[in-house]
């Protein structure tokens, strides 16, 4: 029997790019053209086996207008990565994306794997951001890219596939294999702003 | 069958004979049962491409309700039958005499009867039989036989007022009137007979007296006298003769001049008939159509027409009583059986969710061998791919409500499948059983509160605050809330009467920075619920404008996500632009505290701590399990309060908390919040897992069935719930939050100098200033 580890993950970025087809597409294999806005942040899961592992993503998707960014750390929080979703039609929208990686550089937990996604890869004809300096961009901060769509289902599965490889194996994987291991970190008992 | 009923011997004339004849049929009542003539007859029956008149035998059959015809009465198969339980009988008026419709879902059966009156006659047996046969069928499971066939016979007692007098076998009318008309023909025959005979006899007897008389005279003398006096007898009479032919000489020229006189008069009167045309030729064309009238009128014997109207009109009647009388039953019945139907299906969805509980605890227990193990998974999975929507449909029950919200929401949980099921299963059941047993008292004490109160009356009251907690009925809801959201809004709607149509008017003109934000979010509103799934519906264009509204309203806010939410339930609710707009001003700016939705949303932050206070104090076990699994419930419970429940909550429950909502406030929220939490408290207490926790958390307010025991908690076991204590906790927790974010602040500052002083290499300063928005 595999043995089952728990993965935070978190979905930030602007709004209507595309965070909650992401994820629904991930974890429902489905698609909606008009899923309502995130308010707060919703909760899902899916387990994925990676590996002789197999790795429960416990994904927190989370709203995209600015104001609600001063809820993000509750969110960002003892996460093992973190998908920084950009829509590749709206420059703005990787403007965004910089303002996250910078936030969580600063606020995030120390070795937490950042997943860049270029989501809307399907309207390619209109796109802002080139796939170049987005991908650049990623490298110089040592984040995982890819362009995905969620409405074709193109790299969706592979974003968390990626993610996955890049979380580190457990180091004694010969443990007690029927208790899940956790590996969402506790809170780190600092001044940080919480809620 | 009927076929092989022996047809009466009166009807001895074969079909054959009527060919060239307008033939005719003959109505026998045979005496097949004691109390009732058998109904059958000879009708002619128009068929076949031609539309031919072919002449039928039928009969009726009791125990199915049907007319069959054939050929002739010695059939034994039938031609055809007519179905009488769904059929319809009519008349037309223009067609030929006795021409009837019997009008089955099927087809119309043209029929005609020899006379008006035989016509009539099998119409109103056709509708007896149609109604008594009714009421047999409806009534079928009467204890006893005898029971039944009475109550069936006192019901058509009953409804036969709604028949036409009941001719009495016209035929039998008929044909008597004819054989009175043959005596008399007789009779008269003979009469005369007799008076020839009569007036042969005196003539004979006459001239046996003279032959007698002249017998009778003994001498010749005698015998010359009485011829001499005879001679003299003819001449008188000859001369008699004579003069009155020369009267009739005289008479017969008087009559000539006459004539000739009377012809001179007729050309008088055709010069003036002539004369009179002319007149009338030049009249005007009203009077020329005035004068076709008359003449048709006088031309198509108007009494008659009318009397034939009365009739049919008479008979349509009786048809439209008789329908109603058997679409009435039919709606009883329909409504027994829908009612039984809900019954069986609620204890149907009960069985099913207790089933499912079982299963989910089977699958939980752990001492299961593993054959029973993979069993237990798979009768899961069975019960899992039966699609609860197949048990929606058996009831043909609404898939929406009357704000057009699904009536059982969507559970997109993928792990907990099972549960979502069960809870939906209880959801059902529920509704099906209690639905209408709770809404009519309290439709009844909505009623009495607002009879007689104009809008302007209803004021603040302990009694409607009552009434409010309850919920209003949708038949009331839009007065009661628009009524609130005037008296939130009376000072500023005072002032500014036209405020709203000038904000509109700004936001045409003008483009506001958060119209970008609100576009995105337009599309993405309430979309399960109808009135705003389609992109093209017009509610979109009224929320469009609304929020453009409200964002110049409000410049601090702007456009908040989730205000989108709140005024698409306004404007269902409301049903008018302008109103809605006004409750989400009353919303933002009356009900919630400053800063709910402002730039950090710090007092909607500071609830949430409130919250947690609250939880510990009111729900002190609950909160322990929180703990101990390291449960943050304002992950979840933070949309509840920025969009007062919209889409976390079933209509049904979401619409009676906005009714209290909007007259209480925000404690409102707090009362079902921490209810919610309470409803459930057992089954959150059951997991362990703090994923498992979460992802209940998140779909379990969907789940509340029992809308009545949430309210009772809210507003019951919630108790007490001081504004005060609210009030102070709130200040409290919004100046330590302000505290946090204060220094928070000062750390960033700092940690950009000191980075600034380490200048280390790794990140880099894309997120330049001018990327600063807003």
């Amino acid at each position: 029997k595999m043995a089952i580890r728990e993965l935070k993950v978190c979905l930030l970025g602007d709004t209507g790019v595309g965070k909650s087809s992401i994820v629904c597409r991930f974890v429902q294999d489905h698609f909606d053209h008009n899923i309502s806005p995130t308010i707060g942040a919703s909760f899902l899961t899916k387990t994925m086996p990676c590996g002789n592992e197999l790795h429960k993503f416990l994904i927190w998707d989370t709203a995209g207008q600015e104001r609600f960014h001063s809820l993000a750390p509750m969110y960002y929080r003892g996460s093992a990565a973190a998908v920084i979703v950009y829509d590749i039609t709206k420059l703005d929208s990787f403007h965004t994306l910089k303002k996250w990686v910078k936030e969580l550089k600063e606020h995030g937990p120390e070795d937490i794997v950042v997943a860049i996604a270029g989501n809307k890869n399907d309207l390619g004809d209109i796109r802002e951001v080139p796939m170049k300096e987005a991908k650049e961009f990623a490298e110089s901060i040592a984040a995982i890219f890819i362009e995905t769509s969620a409405r074709n289902a193109v790299n969706v599965e592979e974003l968390f596939q990626k993610i996955s490889k890049q979380i580190p194996p457990l180091e004694n994987p010969e443990g007690d294999s029927n208790e899940s291991f956790k590996l969402t970190r506790q809170p780190a008992p600092s001044t940080r702003r919480c809620c | 069958p009927p076929g092989t009923q022996e047809s009466p011997a009166e009807t001895n004339q074969s079909p054959g004979e009527t060919n060239h004849s307008p033939p005719e049929p003959h109505e026998s009542l045979a005496e097949t049962h004691e109390s009732e003539p058998k109904l059958c007859g000879f009708l002619l029956k128009q068929g076949g491409p031609l539309k031919a008149w072919k002449l039928r035998w039928f009969t009726y059959e009791d125990k199915k309700n049907q007319l069959f015809y054939y050929r002739t009465p010695q059939d034994v198969m039938p031609l055809g039958r007519i179905e009488l339980c769904s059929a319809t009988f009519t008349y037309p008026l223009k067609a030929e005499k006795g021409t009837f419709h019997i009008k089955t879902p099927e087809r119309t059966f043209v029929l005609k009867a020899v006379t008006q009156e035989l016509m009539l006659y099998w119409l109103q047996q056709l509708q007896v039989k149609r109604w008594q046969h009714r009421q047999m069928t409806t009534c079928p499971d009467s204890p006893s036989n005898n029971n039944s066939s009475s109550t069936a016979g006192e019901n058509t007692t009953a409804e036969s007022h709604h028949f036409l007098p009941l001719l009495k076998s016209p035929l039998g009318l008929v044909e008597r009137k004819t054989q009175a008309e043959g005596i008399m023909v007789t009779l008269c025959r003979v009469q005369e007979l007799v008076w020839i005979l009569h007036k042969a006899l005196e003539a004979s007897q006459l001239e046996k007296r003279t032959c007698a008389e002249f017998l009778a005279e003994t001498g010749e003398q005698e015998r010359l006298e009485l011829l001499r006096h005879r001679e003299r007898q003819a001449a008188d009479l000859r001369g008699q003769l004579e003069e009155v032919k020369a009267e009739a000489e005289v008479l017969r020229k008087g009559l000539a001049q006459r004539e000739a006189q009377l012809s001179e008069l007729q050309d008088d009167i055709r010069m003036l008939t002539e004369k009179n045309k002319a007149k009338q030729e030049v009249r005007t064309a009203g009077g020329q159509v005035a004068s076709r009238i008359l003449w048709f009128l006088t031309a198509s014997h108007p009494q008659d027409d009318i009397e034939a109207y009365k009739t049919q009109n008479k008979f349509l009647n009786s048809e439209i009583y008789q329908l109603t009388g058997l679409w009435r039953t039919s709606s009883e019945q329909e409504k027994s059986l829908m009612m039984k139907c809900a019954f069986l299906e609620a204890s149907n969805c009960q069985v099913e969710s207790q089933y499912l509980s079982v299963l989910r605890q089977l699958q939980e227990t752990k001492s299961l061998d593993p054959d029973q193990r993979e069993a237990v998974q798979k009768m899961v999975e069975d019960a899992l791919k039966r699609e609860l929507k197949s048990v929606v449909k058996l009831r043909m029950a609404r898939d929406h409500d009357e704000y057009g919200f699904k009536i059982i929401p969507d559970y997109e949980v993928e792990d907990m499948k099972l549960l979502a099921k069960i809870q939906a299963l209880e959801i059902r059941s529920h509704n099906l059983l209690h639905q209408e047993s709770i809404e009519c008292p309290l439709l009844d004490r909505w009623a009495q509160y607002l009879a007689g109160r104009s809008d302007d009356d209803l004021c603040a009251s302990p009694e409607l605050k009552g009434l409010l907690r309850v919920g209003v009925p949708q038949e009331y809801r839009q007065r009661v809330w628009s009524w609130m959201v005037r008296a939130r809004t009376r000072t500023i709607r005072e002032h500014h009467p036209q405020c709203y149509q000038q904000l509109c008017e700004k936001s045409r003109t003008s483009a506001h920075p958060a119209s970008r934000q609100i576009e995105l979010d337009l599309h993405r509103t309430l979309t399960t619920n109808q009135h705003f799934c389609s992109p093209s519906s017009p509610a979109l264009q009224q929320l469009r404008r609304i929020l453009l509204a409200f964002s110049w309203r409000n410049p601090a806010i702007g456009y908040c996500q989730g205000l989108n939410r709140l005024a698409a339930i306004a404007l269902l609710i409301l049903q008018s632009e302008e109103d809605a707009f006004w409750c989400l001003v009353a919303v933002v700016e009356a009900i919630m505290p400053q800063d709910y939705y402002t730039k950090s949303l710090v007092a909607s932050q500071a609830d949430q701590r409130v919250l947690k206070d609250f939880l510990a104090e009111k729900l002190p076990r609950l909160a322990a399990h929180f703990d101990s699994h390291s449960i943050d419930v304002s992950l979840v419970t933070f949309n509840w309060f920025l969009v007062v429940f919209v889409e976390s909550l079933p209509s049904d429950i979401l619409l009676p908390l906005w009714d209290a909502f909007l007259y209480e406030g925000t404690k409102v929220i707090f009362r079902y919040a921490l209810a919610l939490f309470k409803y459930k408290e057992d089954d959150i207490l059951k997991i362990h897992d703090s994923v498992e926790i979460y992802q209940y958390l998140r779909f379990f307010t969907k789940t509340i069935s029992d809308g009545r025991r949430l309210i009772a908690i809210a507003f019951g076991d919630m108790n007490p719930f001081p504004r005060r204590l609210l009030r102070n906790r709130r200040a409290l927790h919004l100046d330590r939050l302000q505290g946090e974010l204060r220094e928070l602040e000062e750390q960033q500052k700092e940690f950009v100098t000191e980075r600034a002083e380490r200048k280390d290499k790794e990140l880099d300063t894309v997120a330049s200033e001018d990327d600063e928005e807003l």
